[in-house]
């Protein structure tokens, strides 16, 4: 494929409005890693119900878009809640070994996309045609601009600022910071840890929501939509474990060579790039572009 | 002694007890799980490595031993051995500069190796015949065959977890800092870990080959190495018995529901969430079988 600076421009577009969406889902998992300590992978499963509760809550019930999308991110939100208080909080008051968190979570990302499987089918669906602005714009020698790339891009623009205000600005913001950094001091402190898990949980689940939104928009929704996250973690690696900068810096690196290696390579080797710049920045640098140096780690 | 005269006996049992084709076919699936999950317990139980991504060795083995009977004519015993070998190799270069990663880092590389060796066998068009698959693999594993190289491999395991292989694994396990110390190349021990569980790993996805007569990269992806790790800690981290005894339940209960295929993987994730909830030591906890039985023998004297 010859090198040609509009396919270039091209990709770079696609890369960043991919990257976007990583950047929603890797940001969910690096908070509840930055506080807990260990790889959620039921993050997943929080996309699909995301993307599935829109999707019926426009179908079946018609509703609204605005409504159809609050609803699915209370409901993935809700799921994240629930998870976490039945499968992880009696894990968590056991044991401190984070391997039988990580473990539980894969059991939890199997019975929510299994669960699927069984009432609704594995039948691929696509969200109904007029629920998002469709228009292409053309921009110069062939290179198009979409609507839903716009709109990812500043959908997770605006998420990230909101959690960035949330945060920075208030209290219970200031209560998960402190968590991040020591949990057993931010209790001390009096902090009610019990409720900044579940509120975190919670604020993952939305955004992981939002992120399966928009991927059922790009791809289609199927039950195994969830697998999908295995690049926001990895996005996640890259930039830092438990670093929200970090968590976007790497999803947009993420996305960005994705589409560049389509665009330029193949397309079948864009997986095989991903897992290789994982690989490669595991080996330079484990604890990623922003991440916390701690030589246990390494 | 008294432990490998057991295991010859269950081989015996295992291999000559009169079965239909169907059941003998779950023996041989039986067997084929166990040697992969003793490979992947010697690396999580016993030296605390946690991997998701072992089921590429399991591959690496499969299209080795595909590749040398299809296209060369090689036969399988040789095969199986070179199988085996190719995914010592590669696990050891692997190894070399990922195996000074610990804790969550040394998992997601290795979910991104494990997913990285499965895309190029996917990709290799020519050499693997890619996505489609390998077809045509002459059916060699046959029931005594796969009981004996099973049983084979637990003595050899069992044997050298008490040798002083064994005690190294463990101490750098329960602390790599004192094991050091104490004088113990814990580097090298890791990875004397590593291409060990490779090696399991390899002959049991070369048996695999041979009992489905076809191999495809999608078999080895990154949820048949979760599960591999699952049945370990079902087992009981840190106990060999126990690993076994769990993987064969596992293939049990999950052949049980074939017929329910659908509510199968539900059910599996169900199980280890329950598991890892109520009963995270797994069956036997680190202990083994006979050591359990000696202190019920003694409680009860």
């Amino acid at each position: 494929m010859a090198f040609t600076f509009s396919t270039f421009i091209q990709q770079v577009i696609n890369g960043l409005s991919l990257g976007s969406v990583y950047a929603l889902i890797a940001v969910g998992y690096s908070l509840v890693y930055s506080i807990l300590l260990f790889s959620n992978f039921a993050h997943g499963g929080f996309l699909v119900v995301g993307g599935y509760a829109c999707y019926y809550l426009l179908t079946q019930w018609g509703y609204g878009v605005s409504v159809s999308m609050f609803g699915a991110l209370i409901a993935s939100g809700i799921t994240a809640v629930i998870t976490e208080r039945l499968a992880y909080k009696p894990i968590r008051e056991r044991t401190s070994l984070t391997l039988y968190l990580l473990i539980a979570s894969m059991g939890v990302n199997i019975i929510i996309e299994n669960l699927f499987v069984v009432t609704v089918g594995g039948r691929i669906r696509a969200l109904p045609q007029n629920t998002f602005p469709t228009g292409v714009f053309s921009l110069w020698g062939g290179v198009t601009l979409s609507a839903s790339d716009i709109l990812s891009l500043v959908t997770a623009v605006i998420f990230l600022g909101l959690l960035q205000v949330f945060l920075n600005r208030t209290r219970w913001g200031l209560a998960i910071r402190a968590a991040a950094c020591d949990i057993r001091t931010a209790g001390l402190m009096g902090v009610n840890v019990t409720f900044l898990i579940s509120l975190v949980f919670f604020v993952a689940g939305v955004l992981a929501a939002v992120g399966g939104i928009f991927l059922s928009v790009r791809y289609s929704l199927y039950p195994q939509l969830g697998s999908i996250t295995t690049k926001a973690f990895i996005a996640a690696v890259i930039g830092g474990l438990g670093s929200l900068p970090g968590a976007v810096v790497g999803s947009l690196i993420l996305g960005l060579a994705e589409m560049l290696t389509a665009g330029f390579i193949s397309s079948q080797m864009r997986d095989l790039v991903v897992y290789s710049l994982l690989v490669i920045m595991l080996l330079i640098r484990p604890a990623g572009f922003f991440g916390k140096e701690i030589s246990e780690k390494i | 002694m008294k432990r490998t005269l057991i295991l010859i006996l269950i081989g015996f049992a295992l291999a000559l007890w009169p079965l239909g084709g169907y059941q003998e076919g779950i023996v041989i699936l039986m067997c084929i799980n166990c040697i992969a999950a003793m490979g992947v317990s010697i690396l999580t139980g016993f030296t605390g490595i946690f991997t998701l991504g072992h089921a590429a060795y399991m591959a690496l083995g499969a299209y080795t031993t595909a590749i040398l009977t299809v296209r060369y004519g090689v036969h399988w015993f040789p095969a199986v051995i070179a199988g085996g070998l190719m995914a010592v190799i590669i696990a050891w270069l692997i190894g070399i500069p990922t195996l000074k990663l610990t804790g969550d880092y040394y998992a997601i590389a290795s979910i991104g190796l494990g997913e990285a060796i499965r895309l190029i066998l996917e990709n290799w068009q020519s050499f693997t015949r890619g996505a489609r698959g390998f077809p045509g693999i002459d059916p060699y594993t046959t029931r005594t065959m796969a009981v004996v190289i099973f049983i084979v491999l637990a003595i050899l395991m069992f044997n050298l977890l008490d040798s002083r292989l064994g005690r190294e694994l463990r101490a750098s396990r329960d602390d790599g800092t004192a094991a050091s110390l104490m004088g113990f190349n814990t580097p090298r021990t890791r990875m004397k870990a590593l291409v060990i569980s490779a090696f399991f790993c390899g002959i049991a996805g070369s048996l695999l080959g041979g009992y489905m007569s076809f191999i495809q990269p999608s078999m080895f992806d990154m949820m048949k190495s979760t599960e591999l790790t699952a049945v370990v800690v079902f087992g009981g981290l840190g106990s060999m018995s126990g690993t076994i005894l769990g993987s064969a339940a596992i293939t049990l209960i999950m052949e049980y529901f074939r017929d329910i295929s659908q509510y199968r993987m539900l059910i599996y994730g169900l199980l280890l969430v329950v598991i890892m909830v109520f009963r995270p030591e797994g069956l036997l906890g680190s202990h083994e079988v006979w050591e359990l039985l000696r202190w019920r023998r003694k409680n009860n004297a």
